[in-house]
């Protein structure tokens, strides 16, 4: 097992790995999954008697419960973990904890973690399956690709849409996991942000020469279907990377005045949670344009379906 | 004892030549080199307590000097010793290692310096000379007593690991230094720039999500200490040298007569920073600008060359090291840089951890690589690629580490402490770090396969180590060269 | 080599289908409370075809369900990659209604037992019947059809495949196939 490089499309670690096809499929799946969230008894007995383990070493409230409602929906014996008040605060280490939870009979491990890279370690010594529910700055493919079925379901398409992506990108995994699924998916990525949320521009477009970087969020916004504001973390001012929120909320916030001007037929997505009147202002998080809570119901039924995939 | 080389090629770095000859050793010393011509002669040395070392096939070099390693003894025996460290380097050819102070104690008291250099004395397998510490228990603050560490036996003077962030100690530190005639090693890191770092910043880094090291945070460094170095005089000495924009740098300074010398590591020659992406690097070719070696796959006899980061998976914390593996460009400039002189020699910045500093997350990996048994083996990649001259190469790992301490060119002549490398520079091996001699299995080459292999290190006239019964077979006759194609200065 | 052998023919499938249809209204005394549920694949254009038929000789148009049982299987830990999951869709309530399962072929019941639980999810039905174009026996659970187009023994090392055009784009038949 600690001589399995290659990274095994047994786990859902990034996108990255994955084809058009196989994410298409991934949604197609979902889509059914979200049938059975509609019907009055909400489950299915496909993972009775497997256990899914929800290791959680960074507070996360919503993500958290979308997995145990998705992994309940089908019928798994659901194990939260979370690094406080456990054996990590005993020194034990990742590696040792996964082999204890292995032992313990772990059928599918959920690992959300502040450092980028650590499911793959993770992934390295468990003979299950890994589901990468947030790592550090790298990647979040959940949510990219509940995403990617909310446009989909809304739109009726991805191939084709202008998709801007607007705020902290440097340091947001949602983002990278968006830009891996929307260009597999053909849509146009257009990245907004002030320079130091993003930092070297070559360094992306080595990575994905189709990229749109635009500093400017009203020219960014031109012709935009879907605009996804991100999470920006207070922090940031205070480490220097911000003058002010202020300034950040007048030049880079989703404001009403800004959403009028993309007109009715626009998607306006956030992965949560807000900060309203920083990223977005509270008056367009409720406009009709905003399916942000629809990314949350989604979010239920996209989980599931990587979870019976991980579960085969 | 009496040793005698027979038929190997002789490498003289300190004047760029490579003949065919045999060596003759005795009471640890070399006392006759044989020339093609004068091997006639030979019949009446050998007497019945010479044994006969058959180097045929192979190079004979002399040892080679490392600059910078880390032998954690005293304070962190489960990382290495003094034993074990010394021992590595005699299998990978070094015959000389210049131990770092970033023991515990810290090398910064003469008392402590003593001590580390008796132990050694008794413990060690090749050479070692000492560092002290440039400002006491390496915190930047407070001068050592540096006249008294050199009387102690102190050749250089380093932080070890950490940068000296005062320009004022700098300064002070480069001026006793100038008086003692002895380098100041710098660690040139800009610690303001790259808060939280876990790789450098790049392409691969922004696709991993991993905080970045920006290669500005050591060229920032690297121009202030050339600048302090100008101002006193001092030899300063830039250690793993590992961005394009400082081998500039140092270019410049040197240009103008600045005393400045710099080393650069076999990791930071070869390997880049997609070494951190492993099998994810297997897509990410198609993306990767021009300049990759994946064209220069084989050498000319068709023999693969290449290695290979996709036997990593991703984020393997062996390829987290300080500085970190940079850039393409950066690892040409480095080529560039040894090639042309401007980087002076190869150290290897041996770094051996315990597997438990490494059996993490990757941020919070432990930085370094157990590099002393794949150094000569990774620096032979430059020469079966054509990108650089073996015999300048073994240069840069002798005679270029001897002239920055001051010492003596590293030749094979008459008179010279047998410290003797022999070494087949087209032997293939798969690199396994379960079989290392270190304590340190840290190593993101494990699984490679390498050309170039030591087969027998000779420490002061004696053997401390030798491949399997390796020169043992005296009946072969002279070959002549096989250096055709390899060699170009031979003329 | 492989062996096919032909057990009905496009016309024979029809009859057959008219046949279930007809045995169905009686035994159902009509088709007021019936609703049609095609476990996929074949076994929907199956439910259609019958409700055609219905509709032709009761005037009545019965509705139609179509559903998947993958995740009610009991065997997906023995598979390789995860089968497609289909959307489930039911066009009425099945609560108090008779529910009759069309399936192609009837073979050792688990896919049965499976279309058991999920319409058990789905609401209580008044009762459930089986109808089923081909039985070919063998069966591992306590299940039998309620109405069936021909009976076929089999052994086990033979294969029946079902052609239907709607999912096939290749004419209607049915064969047995022997692996040699």
């Amino acid at each position: 097992m600690a001589t399995q490089t290659r990274v095994s499309h047994r786990h859902v670690l990034d996108l990255d790995i994955f084809s058009q096809n196989e994410i298409e499929e991934m949604l197609d799946t979902a889509d059914s999954m979200k049938e059975i969230l509609s019907r009055e008894i909400k489950q299915v007995p496909t993972l009775r008697g497997r256990t899914v383990v929800n290791m959680f070493y960074e507070d996360s409230t919503r993500t958290r419960i979308s997995f145990e409602l998705a992994a309940r929906a089908l019928s798994a014996n659901v194990v939260n973990f979370t690094a406080r008040g456990s054996s990590v605060e005993k020194g034990e280490s990742l590696i040792d904890t996964v082999r204890t939870l292995q032992a313990l009979g772990a059928d599918i491990i959920v690992i959300r973690h502040k450092q980028s890279g650590a499911p793959y370690l993770v992934a390295q010594h468990f003979a299950g399956a890994v589901l990468n529910a947030g790592d550090g700055w790298h990647a979040h493919p959940t949510q990219a690709l509940l995403d990617l079925f909310t446009i989909r379901e809304q739109l009726g398409h991805i191939e084709g849409c202008k998709v801007v992506i607007v705020g902290d990108i440097l340091h947001s995994r949602v983002a990278r996991s968006n830009i891996w699924g929307l260009t597999k998916m053909r849509a146009r990525v257009t990245l907004c942000a002030p320079p130091t949320l993003i930092g070297p521009t070559r360094f992306w477009k080595a990575n994905w020469p189709e990229l749109d970087i635009i500093y400017d969020l009203d020219a960014a916004l031109e012709g935009a279907d879907v605009v996804m504001a991100l999470r920006l973390q207070k922090e940031r001012q205070q480490s220097g990377l911000l003058p002010s929120l202020r300034e950040y909320n007048r030049y880079f916030a989703l404001t009403a005045e800004r959403l009028a001007e993309l007109g009715d037929d626009v998607l306006v997505m956030h992965p949560g949670p807000m900060n309203e009147g920083v990223e977005i202002m509270p008056e367009v998080a409720v406009a009709p344009q905003s399916v942000i809570e629809t990314q949350v119901t989604n979010g239920v039924a996209m989980r599931m379906a990587l979870l019976y995939r991980l579960a085969s | 004892m009496r040793y005698f080389i027979k038929n190997g090629t002789i490498i003289d770095p300190a004047q760029r030549v490579a003949t065919i000859g045999d060596v003759l050793v005795e009471d640890g010393k070399v006392t006759r080199i044989f020339n093609l011509t004068e091997i006639a002669s030979e019949q009446g040395i050998v007497g019945e307590d010479v044994e006969i070392i058959n180097a045929r096939g192979c190079m004979v070099a002399p040892g080679f000097t490392d600059l910078h390693t880390h032998l954690r003894e005293p304070g962190n025996e489960h990382k290495e010793t003094i034993a074990t460290g010394t021992l590595a380097a005699a299998h990978g050819g070094f015959t000389t290692v210049c131990a770092m102070p970033d023991t515990h104690p810290t090398q910064d008291q003469a008392s402590v310096v003593r001590q580390i250099r008796q132990n050694a004395r008794r413990t060690s397998y090749v050479r070692v000379d000492m560092i002290g510490a440039i400002t006491l228990d390496r915190e930047g603050k407070l001068l050592t007593e540096m006249i008294e560490l050199v009387e102690a036996g102190c050749i250089a003077f380093s932080d070890a690991g950490r940068p000296l962030e005062d320009p004022a100690v700098m300064r002070n530190a480069l001026a006793y230094a100038s008086i003692l005639g002895v380098p100041v090693m710098t660690h040139c890191e800009e610690r303001r720039l790259n808060a939280g770092w876990a790789m450098h910043e790049g392409a691969a880094g922004i696709r991993l999500g991993l905080p970045g090291y920006p290669a500005a945070a050591e060229e920032a460094y690297i121009a202030r200490d050339i600048g302090l170095a100008e101002m006193t005089g001092a030899h300063l000495h830039i250690c793993h040298v590992s961005t394009a924009g400082g081998v500039a740098l140092i270019r410049q300074a040197k240009q103008r007569g600045v005393h400045v010398t710099a080393e650069v590591t076999p990791h930071h020659l070869t390997l880049t920073d997609r070494w951190v992406l492993g099998s994810l690097a297997e897509d990410a070719d198609t993306h990767a600008t021009a300049g990759g070696y994946a064209s220069n796959a084989h050498d000319s006899a068709g023999k693969r060359v290449r290695l290979d980061p996709t036997l990593l998976a991703p984020y393997d914390p062996n390829t987290r090291v300080n500085p970190p593996l940079r850039g393409e460009e950066d690892v040409a400039a480095l080529i560039e840089g040894l090639r042309g002189g401007v980087i002076d020699a190869i150290a290897s910045d041996h770094s051996p951890h315990a597997i438990t500093d490494k059996a993490v997350e990757y941020g919070d990996a432990a930085c370094g690589i157990s590099s002393l048994e794949t150094a000569l083996g990774l620096v032979l990649t430059l020469v079966h690629r054509g990108e650089m001259d073996l015999v300048d190469l073994i240069a840069r790992l002798t005679e270029g580490s001897a002239q920055i301490l001051g010492r003596a060119p590293s030749s094979l002549r008459p008179g010279a402490r047998a410290d003797i490398v022999i070494f087949d520079p087209d032997a293939p091996w798969k690199v396994d770090t379960s079989t290392f001699i270190s304590r340190g299995k840290n190593n993101p080459l494990h699984g490679q396969t390498l050309r170039g292999q030591v087969m027998l290190t000779m420490a002061g006239g004696s053997i401390v180590f030798r491949r399997e019964d390796f020169g043992t077979n005296a009946d072969h006759p002279p070959q002549v060269s096989r250096l055709d194609g390899i060699l170009t200065n031979e003329s | 080599m492989t062996n096919e052998k032909q057990i009905l023919s496009a016309e024979e499938i029809r009859r057959s289908l008219t046949r279930i249809a007809h045995e169905i209204a009686e035994r159902n005394e009509g088709v007021q409370n019936v609703i049609l549920v095609g476990i996929r694949r074949r076994g929907v254009p199956l439910a259609r075809r019958i409700a055609a038929a219905l509709a032709d000789f009761e005037g009545q148009q019965v509705p139609i369900g179509q559903l998947d049982i993958t995740l009610y299987r009991d065997d997906l830990h023995m598979r390789g990659p995860a089968p497609l999951v289909r959307k489930t869709e039911i066009q009425a309530d099945i609560t108090q209604r008779v529910v009759v399962l069309v399936d192609d072929v009837l073979y050792t019941g688990r896919t049965v037992r499976a279309a058991l639980d999920a319409l058990a999810d789905l609401g209580r039905p008044m009762c459930i019947q089986l109808a089923v174009l081909v039985d070919r026996g063998h069966r591992e659970l306590p299940i039998r059809a309620d109405f069936v187009g021909k009976n076929v023994p089999t052994s086990r090392e033979e294969r029946v495949e079902v052609r239907l055009s709607e999912v096939d784009d290749e004419p209607d038949q049915v064969t047995i196939v022997r692996s040699e």
